[in-house]
């Protein structure tokens, strides 16, 4: 009874329109995702592979589309509960502006113009991306310089387009850039043999290789061009929101570094091993309350998706074709770069 | 006071001024509240970011852009791109599509048949498809160390069509464009003298003069007249290159238009009453000169409304640039929107570029519409 009431209210305001607008602002988006009983999370128009692809069932699938679920489910309950917009990687700002997705979890570089002048604000990375240059095994380059003069393919609009131009300038080295819009067509000219190489995001490099008929004609390239931390987006000023996606990926990453699995959680919750443990998955109460959430979101997310690495393998590491290595992305105590929050 | 209440002339003007003050009022209030929304997001507006540099290259401009260009640059080397594209593609659309016309109206069976069919095949495909179609083509061919090689001096390969050219620079080409258009005006003005003679061959000397000019002073040291591609390493050097994305794009458009261009211009010959080139016979006008004097201008007529709207159309074409990689104007705002993130501002400048190449485009039209339509008929 009381949530049609609060339906109607909606409804009443919705058709005030400004008024509606207001009111969401006041009550910031967290409220609102509960009340909606839905999270709108970034999916993408077309695939990238193993981050957010349509798998031959329709659905949503890959690394970020885990991280999708893991949130609904922290919030409200159950990974049933998203719903996956697509926008290609112009639109996911315009489109978090306007309200039309909730949150950007789609690969997106941590930079100061998108942090201070695109009026968002992002959580602590989630994912650590090296770029790196593939080529085709036959032009036998064992660097970068060895392909001095060739046709260098990128995806327009994204962050490797400016890291390709400083590192070929740091460097000297002479090249022909080519952008494309799209990751299917830019596919497409490299296996066609229009690029000599194409710059990207390790992860895009690895599935390209993949996908082609023969893996084997293309190597990816020892030199790092650089490193881009990948965050979670959320409009300036969300910080609830942005506290719970905090320690959502502190959650996983707690998990992983505790042994907690998507198999042994109930376990774990019956007997936690530590007193931390216990508090993360609601053994002992206080997790959930601080954030506005039920105590039990941390356990329901590990026994929906599994902790980090369970994630990582499925989607893009050892359990899936990309058999992309931890690398940096490992948790700090097995070589990476990640680690979790302290949970008092 | 009443007296000019009562004056029709001041009730119409009042309320012609009173709806324009609505209009502006409305467009300010909509650009105003618009301001303060995104300043209340926290995101930057205005145009100071034209002054940034960018931070990414582009694939393929007239003029000299890099890293550092600032976007203002930028932009104006992707409209420049637009325009290169577009006009190329609106003057070959328009040959070959008076070609496909002449084989629709002629008389002989197979030329007919080649134009229909052409026209039904390249009509019914969409353009996008088109354009995938030929830049898949092009980017399948060998690499350039297995190119195909004319006499070592011209070369087909997955990177572009490369030819020999004469070894000009930049501002070569600049003067020379200017030379052109100076010989252009200099017809225009003597166009009323009666000999034709030596006008033409004044304007085609005086070209050919600044030619050898720039070609024979504008060189870097020690190098030829002509520039012919090499190859070196992974890429063709000197020559002029023809690269996939531009080509498929041209083509890809080109073949689209002619087939509507011939069929605008095929209704604008049919269109002429048969009486007309019956009287020219009668007159005992040759064949040529009945096609001259009498079909083509009266043809002419009937076609520049909708080949007007047609070269427009083909102008906003160019815009699937985007899909195969072309850095037209399009696929540069679309860049620098994900980039600077100044989407409602580049938006802007995006509809405010095709406005004013479009808009030049039908006022030229218009003006020719203007001169050759029947003096006393509206």
């Amino acid at each position: 009874m009381k949530t049609k009431f609060t339906n109607l209210l909606m409804a009443g305001a919705l058709a005030l329109g400004s008024a509606s607008a207001v009111q969401a602002q006041d009550q910031g988006l967290l409220d609102t995702i509960i009340e909606r009983d839905s999270l709108l999370c970034t999916g993408h128009n077309g695939s990238y592979l193993g981050f957010a692809e349509v798998d031959g069932a329709g659905e949503w699938q890959g690394f970020d589309i885990e991280f999708c679920k893991a949130l609904a489910t922290a919030i409200l309950g159950s990974p049933d509960k998203l719903q996956i917009i697509p926008v290609s990687w112009a639109q996911r700002f315009p489109a978090i502006q306007s309200g039309d997705i909730d949150v950007i979890i789609k690969v997106t570089g941590w930079t100061m113009t998108r942090d201070t002048e695109l009026g968002l604000q992002y959580s602590r990375p989630y994912f650590i991306g090296p770029f790196y240059v593939m080529s085709k095994t036959e032009l036998e380059a064992e660097g970068i310089a060895d392909l001095e003069g060739g046709v260098f393919c990128v995806n327009s609009g994204t962050t490797v387009e400016r890291v390709l131009t400083d590192y070929m300038e740091t460097n000297g080295i002479d090249y022909e850039p080519l952008a494309f819009e799209k990751g299917e067509e830019l596919r497409a000219a490299f296996y066609a043999g229009r690029c000599d190489a194409i710059a990207g995001f390790g992860p895009f490099l690895s599935a390209t290789r993949v996908n082609a008929d023969n893996p084997d004609d293309f190597e990816i390239l020892g030199d790092v061009l650089a490193l881009e931390p990948e965050g979670i987006v959320v409009k300036q000023g969300e910080d609830d929101l942005l506290d719970v996606i905090n320690w959502m990926v502190s959650a996983l990453l707690m998990a992983e570094e505790n042994g907690v699995t998507q198999a042994n959680v109930d376990e774990m919750r019956a007997n936690p091993p530590t007193a931390s443990v216990g508090r993360l998955l609601g053994s002992t109460p206080g997790v959930g309350a601080r954030l506005g959430l039920s105590d039990d979101w941390a356990y329901n997310v590990i026994k929906t998706v599994g902790n980090y690495g369970e994630i990582y393998d499925r989607t893009v590491g050892e359990g899936s074709r990309y058999q992309l290595p931890r690398g940096l992305n490992n948790l700090w105590n097995n070589g990476g770069l990640l680690y979790p929050l302290v949970l008092d | 006071m009443s007296q000019i209440f009562a004056s029709q002339k001041f009730r119409r003007t009042a309320l012609q001024g009173g709806f324009i003050l609505a209009v502006v009022a409305l467009v300010a209030s909509v650009i105003l509240v618009g301001k303060s929304n995104i300043a209340d997001q926290g995101m930057a507006t205005g145009f100071g970011f034209l002054e940034q540099t960018t931070g990414w290259p582009v694939n393929f401009s007239i003029i000299e852009v890099t890293g550092r260009s600032t976007y203002a640059r930028v932009l104006w080397a992707g409209l420049l791109n637009t325009m290169l594209v577009g006009f190329l593609t609106l003057i070959f659309a328009t040959v070959l599509g008076l070609l496909l016309a002449l084989m629709r109206v002629s008389s002989n069976t197979l030329m007919k048949l080649v134009g229909t069919s052409y026209v039904e095949v390249f009509r019914n495909v969409p353009v996008i498809l088109q354009v995938f179609f030929w830049y898949a083509i092009l980017t399948h061919l060998p690499s350039p160390k297995q190119a195909y090689t004319l006499g070592e001096a011209f070369y087909l390969s997955n990177r572009g069509i490369m030819m020999p050219a004469p070894a000009l620079s930049g501002s070569d080409v600049v003067w020379l464009f200017a030379a052109v258009v100076l010989a252009v005006v200099y017809l225009v003005l003597t166009r009323e003298r009666p000999r034709s003679g030596p006008r033409w061959a004044i304007a085609i000397g005086l070209t050919f003069i600044v030619f050898l000019f720039v070609l024979l002073t504008g060189r870097e040291p020690d190098t030829g007249l002509i520039s012919v591609p090499e190859l070196k390493g992974l890429r063709f050097v000197g020559g002029l290159t023809l690269k996939p994305e531009f080509t498929a794009l041209l083509v890809g458009l080109t073949l689209f238009g002619a087939s509507y261009i011939g069929e605008i211009i095929r209704g604008g010959l049919l269109s002429v009453d048969r009486g007309k080139l019956e009287a020219g016979r009668a007159l005992g006008f040759s064949t040529f000169q009945i096609n001259r004097l009498i079909r083509v201008p009266l043809a002419f007529r009937a076609m520049l409304p909708s080949l007007t709207n047609q070269y427009i159309w083909l102008m906003k074409g160019t815009t699937v640039g985007i899909a195969v990689g072309y850095p037209d104007y399009f696929a540069i705002v679309s860049t620098s929107i994900n980039q600077s993130g100044q989407t409602m501002e580049l938006l802007a400048l995006l509809m405010g570029g095709f406005i004013l190449i479009n808009y030049s485009i039908g006022f030229l039209m218009n003006m020719l519409n203007e001169r050759i339509k029947l003096k006393g008929r509206s």
